[in-house]
């Protein structure tokens, strides 16, 4: 792909350092990708996700950039993010394939490849990682497979893809060895080596995109164990999706009633205030982290965390909750 | 006491992006003690961010989360932020790129001398 004229790069640099909400993070970020700046490209996209959390693109980006640095669970949860508000975005469906080709969960490798595919048969990444899925699910009695090495390399930039939207095109991603020597005999980095360590999640049991049980959509921010859970309370207080675990679970339903009044006053305050509408509400208490933002017709997100999570990584969490719940209300209202 | 006040807020007035710093009665809703930008009042910010939190404190409390040490409110062009001193508050108001981890923690140090 060919490099941004120096020109672009300060214009791009003006804007964010001019708007915080510019979209111009994105095609920085991917400069600074490319210049191998990663940090700088991994914070440029933190903060442009903050303003724009239904961005596909940066989810995209910071995916790949978490992925490269080898943070395979944060790559996971941006794609994840990436697929319940794209669910046919080839990139994530790709990523997701190789994640869970590298933790062993051919089945669902499988599922998520064939729908890469189904977009992008020629990729040849994924036919490579469906051969290999053939294989090792014809060898289902065979010693337990060692994880592979598809997808540790840098992942190399091919041109933009045709789902690609916003300001920017796609940076296509492709575990590089698999592109150079797709053809049998295997390439020497699809051989089996040792397992990696374990990430610190187990993938979970069913597709994050998946909306077929309410209580689960929310799954994909769960990881970690800070985030309790999250809910959708429609504007009479009950629940519409989600779920909360550990000491706060037995409330949920009473939850949206309690919180009821405090919304309102949150609307009132932010509105006399003249600081236009509210975005949300983040609340510290001794035995949790609370927040809650609108998403539509008078519904909430409601988000729980451990009392002692990191606040930028709560109201991070509260972003994609508010996105998911967004692509959940899209489809079943 | 006046002087530990006087610092707190003026100390939180000078973090960038910070539109108005008060030392609030948290039952009452009345300044004690404000610095603020032009075109801030703070008489309403005052009442309006103390009834906020008395309001989400309740229902903290309902919900059996305990009492709350901090509020944020999160607004299209700005900020409120309330950190709980007991029988006072600590209320910054703050624009929307305002320096916000700074805010909070020169909230918390204020709202800690104020208890």
């Amino acid at each position: 792909m060919k490099s941004p004229a120096p020109a672009d790069l300060q214009r791009w640099s003006e804007d964010v350092a001019r708007d915080a909400t510019s979209l111009s993070f994105l095609p920085l970020a991917r400069a600074y990708r490319r210049q191998g700046r990663r940090d700088a490209a991994l914070r440029l996209c933190l903060r442009g996700l903050e303003h724009h959390p239904d961005n596909v693109e940066g989810h995209s980006l910071l995916a790949m950039l978490y992925f490269e640095s080898g943070q395979r669970v944060k790559a996971y949860d941006e794609w994840s993010m990436v697929l319940t508000l794209e669910p046919d975005n080839f990139d994530a469906l790709r990523g997701m394939g190789f994640y869970y080709l590298e933790q062993e969960d051919h089945i669902a490798a499988k599922r998520h490849l064939e729908r890469a595919a189904a977009q992008k048969s020629s990729d040849p990444a994924v036919q490579e990682g469906l051969r290999i899925i053939s294989e090792r699910l014809g060898e289902a009695t065979a010693e337990p497979a060692p994880a592979l090495d598809l997808i540790d390399e840098p992942w190399a930039e091919a041109p933009a893809s045709p789902a690609a939207r916003g300001v920017q095109a796609t940076e296509v991603v492709q575990p590089v060895r698999a592109v150079q020597a797709p053809a049998a005999p295997p390439p020497a980095p699809l051989e089996p080596r040792p397992a990696p360590a374990a990430p610190p999640a187990p993938a979970p049991a069913t597709a994050p995109e998946s909306f077929d049980d309410p209580r689960r959509i929310f799954d994909p921010i769960l990881k970690g164990g800070q985030i309790l859970g999250a809910l959708i309370l429609d504007n009479q207080g009950l629940v519409m999706g989600g779920s909360l675990a550990g000491t706060v679970g037995g409330q949920a339903e009473a939850l949206g009633a309690i919180l009821g009044p405090a919304i309102e006053e949150a609307l009132r305050t932010a509105q006399h205030l003249s600081l236009g509408g509210w975005k949300g509400a983040l609340l510290e208490a001794d035995a949790a982290v609370l927040h809650f933002s609108p998403v539509r017709d008078g519904m909430i997100v409601l988000l729980a965390a451990q009392k002692n999570a990191p606040t930028g990584w709560v109201l991070r969490s509260a972003q994609q909750a508010s996105a998911i719940a967004t692509r959940f209300l899209e489809v079943y209202s | 006491m006046s002087d530990i006040f006087a610092e707190a807020v003026e100390r939180l007035s000078r973090v960038p992006g910070v539109r108005g710093a008060l030392i609030v009665e948290t039952d009452a809703g009345v300044p004690v003690l404000a610095e603020l930008a032009e075109g801030v009042q703070g008489d309403v910010v005052a009442a309006l961010a103390s009834s906020l939190f008395r309001r989400t404190n309740s229902a903290a409390q309902t919900a059996n989360f305990g009492n709350l040490r901090t509020l944020q409110l999160e607004a299209e062009v700005g900020h409120v932020v309330v950190a709980n001193g007991g029988d006072l508050l600590v209320v910054v108001v703050a624009e929307k790129n305002a320096q916000l981890g700074q805010v909070r923690l020169e909230a918390h140090r204020a709202a800690e001398g104020l208890q």
